[in-house]
């Protein structure tokens, strides 16, 4: 009984206007720790699609490439594209830490352009590979998951947007950096996965 | 205490396990599986009965000897946070019974799996929408038909496919169970050991029509399997001639 | 008018619906003109768009974006917390970022979709009461066992879990709310709208979808467009759960009041931790194995069609890896609630405190490594059958370990036996029951018997009825003098408990028998000689199905006119029950320190938490009182 004997405190009366401040129980920043998760769970959406390109690809052995090759040239030169877009998502971050107005700008413009030009490549490669999904189940895994990872790119994009409009607007400096930190993560975390699904689809 | 305790659990789990293997859980054994899985099913009970008594007993006996009496309300029980001896012991030994357990389950999978011997019957059975149809060859030509015949005493294998959705090729009777899956053929093999009518059952979702989706086969001695199949093998083959 | 649709809220919600409607059909008919396909306007297409997109619309309407959308375009965004707290009763049909207002909007619309979804059972029940054809054609029955499985699945015991916790998880951490509030908010919209989009399967051409809560491939990429309702419902409904446990998981790592280390969290918030591990990892992958069904059933993928070289099995495996877990999802807060129930009320400490915690993070681990024990009959080789039968069976060591140490909690306490005692109690007996009896549907030869029977029937409904069910009941019934301020009617509650459980095993129980007879699931017509069984189960059912009515009484009536409840009515030692019931809108003046574990009934003067005034001296427990052992 004396164990429970605080007592609670009285209904509040209205004098606050707002919530304590939380306590901070980690080093890890909330905003940061919350992407991080989300790209944990993002990775194992790819994982399911990689599960069905095992399936498909091992498992049931159905040929593979899909139709009379892939343009792995082509494909190359875009995870080209998109690890310059990385270093420069990089360096929009760095800009952004020391208040380098300019530096943020131009960065997040070109990171933003280098993201878009990967599209526009995708959706040209897609126009011209001779097979769609209805071909073959190869085919079907091949158009899941470099549009698996396409849709992902629009959503990157998306975010580099929302940090663009804000950095033009001045929002964005060294004290006040999450809304570019969080979408910076984004961004290397798509590039990272092309890495993966061009050399699991093209390469291997 | 611990002493009226220990025999509560052993009279108890005792009729426990007696009313569980008492009841007839199982339809006729129809093959050489259904007795090792019968067994197999007494083993669970004799295994499962102890735990869930000691658990229940433990627990009413905890409700009745120290529910709240009246006067009892500010009391709180002694501050017991835990005993690694006890921890120890009940990890350990579940992990013996699971072990135990999982060994006997897989030898049995292995013996009731094994691969047929040469030259044993095949019996191709295709599932569709919502029926079941048997192909064999025998000494009269092949026989296709909605209803399965076996001869007793004799091992047959079922080479199961699907052009559809899944089915699950099941005869209770047999105890064996296994989904037609479209695009690959699963299969398991089995010897009818009692002549008689079983129910098959579909036994996966398939559809509108799956509750509907039994047949029967019937195990027959030998000879009378020998002249109904040349019954059907002539029909199948006026049938097929007839295309 | 016109500022009511400018503000955020119903009105501008309807709107948004229509117009999204209406984007969904230009896009469509813009779409297949652009590729020339004809007729330009198909029906089939726009409303598998239309599903997809207008809840979005919809979300937008209602509110959920709006402050993101200020934030993005760089304008002045302020957080006066106006949408915080719930002042009348129509507080709870707006977007709130209060997690306790979030927390009893979970509850309701989950309970909600309980009774819906329990009703629809009654009517599996009363159509299977005899052999033949009673009242539903085979197609309304599919139906009605597929949606009111999805909806108790993903409608009711994941979320009504996320629901109590959204609740009282921030208080017992001494957090003033959850760490992300307007996602919290946006992950609770997202719930009613898969709901409905279930139910309104049913109005679609060729019935509701049909193919069970598992919808296997091939059978749901050739079924009629009501299938494509449960495709996409099932990714709002995981959105919204991937989404909270993230801010869950965020919430505990970072706002855990000062001293509250994890080995001195109370075990509800050890449960929700493990939980959100499990759905951030696991629940990506229905999300893909719907997309995959989707992207076959929509345009032509070939997936799962062998024909084209697809892999049938690929589903199960992809499902399943989701799937299993989810049965822990829909268990482990259950837990929680036990051991914080058994603990107060049998005024003892949790027996194995750490043992129990790590159990949890095991069940979590071997989760991951048992899928494909639901494809023991789906032709897969041996060589991965028995594996997987091993790491099935050893998930019951570390559940063993949590049903002993329940039952050592109760050892030589001091008992009360009141309503959320008795279901706690009751969950320990009926829980044992199903994972006795999942153990041996572990046991491969045994599971080719009686996989897809009405053995297989009894086992979940032991696990989830028995189980996580009665673990909502008590916590519920725990938690509701602090979420609403009053006391229930505890004589109702235990009539409640008695019929339940009473009609549940009568109910359940036979299913064992006739399933292992030989009567398979899922059929709405049987063989004569399951028929008496069957009217027996039907006729329990009904008395089951009328029992939860009282519950919905008490309830109801106690939250309108109940006794009022003071601020611990249980003599609790964690921090949601120092504050007042119902907890101040912001939870707490200042963030409360924590200063010993949980659960230490019976030290004399122990303290887990300093809550409220700091300047009032208060001695902790000593150190002793922090250990796992003494
Ligand atoms: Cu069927
Ligand atoms: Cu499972």
């Amino acid at each position: 009984m004396e164990a429970a004997a605080i007592p609670a405190p009285a209904a509040q009366d209205d004098h606050h206007h707002g919530p304590p401040v939380a306590n901070q129980s980690s080093r890890v920043n909330s905003e940061v720790l919350g992407i991080l998760l989300f790209i944990i769970s993002e990775i194992m959406l790819f994982g399911a699609f990689f599960a069905a390109y095992f399936f498909i690809r091992v498992v049931n052995a159905d040929g593979w490439p899909p139709g009379a090759g892939l343009p792995v040239a082509v494909a190359a030169t875009n995870a080209a594209i998109l690890l310059s877009s990385s270093v420069t998502m990089h360096w929009t971050d760095v800009s952004a830490k020391r208040g380098n107005q300019a530096g943020m700008r131009i960065g997040i413009v070109t990171t933003f352009l280098l993201g878009c030009t990967f599209l526009f490549i995708q959706i040209n490669e897609y126009l011209h590979l001779g097979f769609t999904p209805k071909t073959s189940a190869s085919a079907s895994v091949f158009f899941g998951l470099t549009g698996l990872h396409g849709a992902h790119v629009i959503i990157g994009l998306l975010l580099l947007w929302m940090s663009a409009v804000r950095i033009f607007k001045g929002k964005v400096g060294p004290a006040n950096y999450k809304g570019l930190e969080v979408p910076g993560i984004y961004w290397h975390f798509v590039d990272a996965m092309w890495i993966v699904v061009f050399t699991t689809i093209y390469v291997l | 205490m611990w002493v009226s305790l220990a025999a509560i659990i052993v009279v108890a789990s005792a009729i426990g396990i007696g009313i569980m293997l008492a009841i007839s859980w199982f339809p006729a054994q129809g093959s050489n599986v259904a007795p090792k899985i019968d067994t197999f099913w007494n083993v669970l009970i004799v295994v499962s009965v102890p735990i869930f008594v000691s658990v229940v007993t433990m627990m009413l006996f905890s409700i009745w000897r120290w529910r709240q009496r009246p006067g009892e309300e500010g009391l709180d029980g002694p501050p017991i946070h835990g005993s690694t001896k006890l921890e120890v012991i009940w990890t350990i030994i579940p992990t013996i019974i699971i072990a135990a357990l999982s060994t006997y389950a897989a030898i049995l999978l292995l013996d009731i799996q094994a691969a047929p011997a040469k030259g044993t019957r095949v019996v191709n059975v295709n599932g569709i929408q919502f029926a079941w149809n048997f192909e064999t060859k025998t000494d009269a030509g092949p026989v296709k038909s909605n209803l399965l015949y076996l001869p007793v005493n004799e091992p047959v294998t079922f080479d199961i496919r699907s052009k559809d959705v899944i089915h699950a090729f099941w005869v209770p009777a047999f105890r064996m169970q296994v989904d037609a899956v479209p695009g690959i053929t699963t299969s398991y093999s089995l010897t009818p050991t009692k002549v008689g009518s079983f129910d098959i059952v579909c036994a996966e979702l398939c559809g509108l029509g799956h509750a509907y989706m039994r047949s029967t086969v019937t195990v027959l001695p030998p000879a009378r399997y020998k002249a109904v199949m040349a019954g059907l093998a002539h029909a199948s083959a006026a049938v097929g001639g007839s295309k | 008018m016109a500022s009511k649709i400018r503000q955020a809220g119903w009105y501008r919600a309807l709107a948004f619906t229509i117009l999204g409607i209406a984007v969904c059909i230009g896009l469509s008919t813009g779409l297949r003109a652009a590729f020339g396909l004809n007729p330009v306007y198909d029906g089939t297409a726009v409303l598998q768009i239309s599903l997809l997109m207008v809840p979005i619309f919809f979300l937008g309407g209602i509110g959920c974006f709006d402050y993101w959308l200020r934030w993005a375009s760089g304008r002045k965004v302020v957080d006066d917390h106006a949408d915080h707290g719930a002042k009348s009763w129509k507080d709870y049909f707006k977007v709130n970022t209060d997690h306790k207002v979030i927390g009893i909007q979970y509850i309701c619309v989950s309970f909600f979709f309980m009774f819906v979804g329990g009703l629809m059972a009654m009517l599996v029940r009363a159509e299977l009461a005899a052999p033949g054809r009673q009242f539903v054609d085979p197609n309304t029955y599919n139906g009605l066992f597929s949606v009111h499985a999805t909806l108790l699945i993903f409608l009711f015991v994941i979320p009504v879990f996320a629901g109590i916790a959204n609740y009282v998880l921030p208080l017992m951490i001494g957090a003033p709310d959850m760490a992300f509030p307007r996602l919290n908010a946006l992950s609770f919209w997202m719930l009613p709208l898969a709901g409905v989009m279930m139910l309104l399967s049913f109005l679609a051409p060729g019935g509701s979808f049909a193919a069970g809560w598992t919808a296997y491939a091939p059978l749901s990429v050739d079924a009629p467009i009501g299938q494509a309702f449960f495709t996409i419902a099932v990714q709002f409904a995981g959105a919204s759960s991937i989404a909270t446990a993230l801010n869950f998981l965020v919430t505990i790592i970072t706002m855990r009041a000062p001293g509250m280390t994890f080995f001195r969290m109370p075990l509800l918030v050890w449960a929700n931790f493990s939980t959100s591990l499990l759905v951030v990892i696991a629940t990506p992958f229905i999300a893909a194995s719907q997309f995959m069904v989707l992207l076959d059933r929509a345009l032509g993928f070939n997936f799962f069609n062998p024909a084209g070289g697809g892999d049938v099995l690929m589903y199960q495996h992809v499902f399943w890896f989701y799937s299993h877990p989810a049965v822990y999802i829909m268990m482990l807060p259950g837990f929680g609630i036990i051991s914080e129930v058994l603990a107060t009320r049998a005024r003892k400490p949790v027996f194995g405190y750490r043992m129990m915690a790590f159990s949890l993070l095991a069940i979590v681990l071997l989760g991951f490594t048992v899928w494909a024990h639901h494809m023991f009959v789906s032709g897969m080789p041996n060589w991965v059958r028995i594996p997987m039968m091993a790491t099935t069976a050893i998930i019951a060591i570390p559940t063993g370990i949590k049903i002993f140490s329940w039952v050592a909690t109760l050892w030589r306490g001091v008992l009360k036996m009141d309503t959320p005692m008795l279901w706690a109690t009751g969950f320990i007996a009926m829980f044992t029951l199903g994972g006795i009896s999942g153990v041996m549907l572990a046991m491969v030869p045994l599971d080719i018997h009686v996989s897809d029977t009405y053995f297989i029937v009894a086992h979940i409904h032991y696990v989830l009825f028995g189980g996580s069910l009665f673990t909502i009941f008590a916590g519920i019934y725990f938690w509701f003098p602090k979420m609403t301020g009053r006391m229930f009617n505890e004589k109702l509650g235990k009539i409640h408990f008695w019929l339940t459980f009473v009609f549940f095993n009568l109910t359940f129980a036979p299913m064992h028998l006739i399933g292992v007879q030989g009567m398979p699931r899922r059929v709405s017509d049987y063989a004569e000689q399951f028929a008496t069984w069957n009217m027996i189960i039907s006729i329990s059912s009904f008395i089951l199905g009328l029992s939860s009515l009282l519950f919905l009484y008490n309830m109801v009536a106690s939250w309108r006119s109940g006794p009022k409840a003071s601020s611990n009515p249980w003599n609790s030692l964690t921090i949601e029950w120092q504050v007042s019931s119902p907890p101040p809108i912001f939870n707490f003046d200042t963030i409360p320190s924590v200063v010993g574990g949980p659960y230490e009934y019976g030290v004399p003067g122990a303290v887990h938490a300093i809550v409220g005034d700091p300047a009032k001296d208060l001695v902790p427990a000593g150190a002793g009182a922090t250990e796992g052992h003494s």
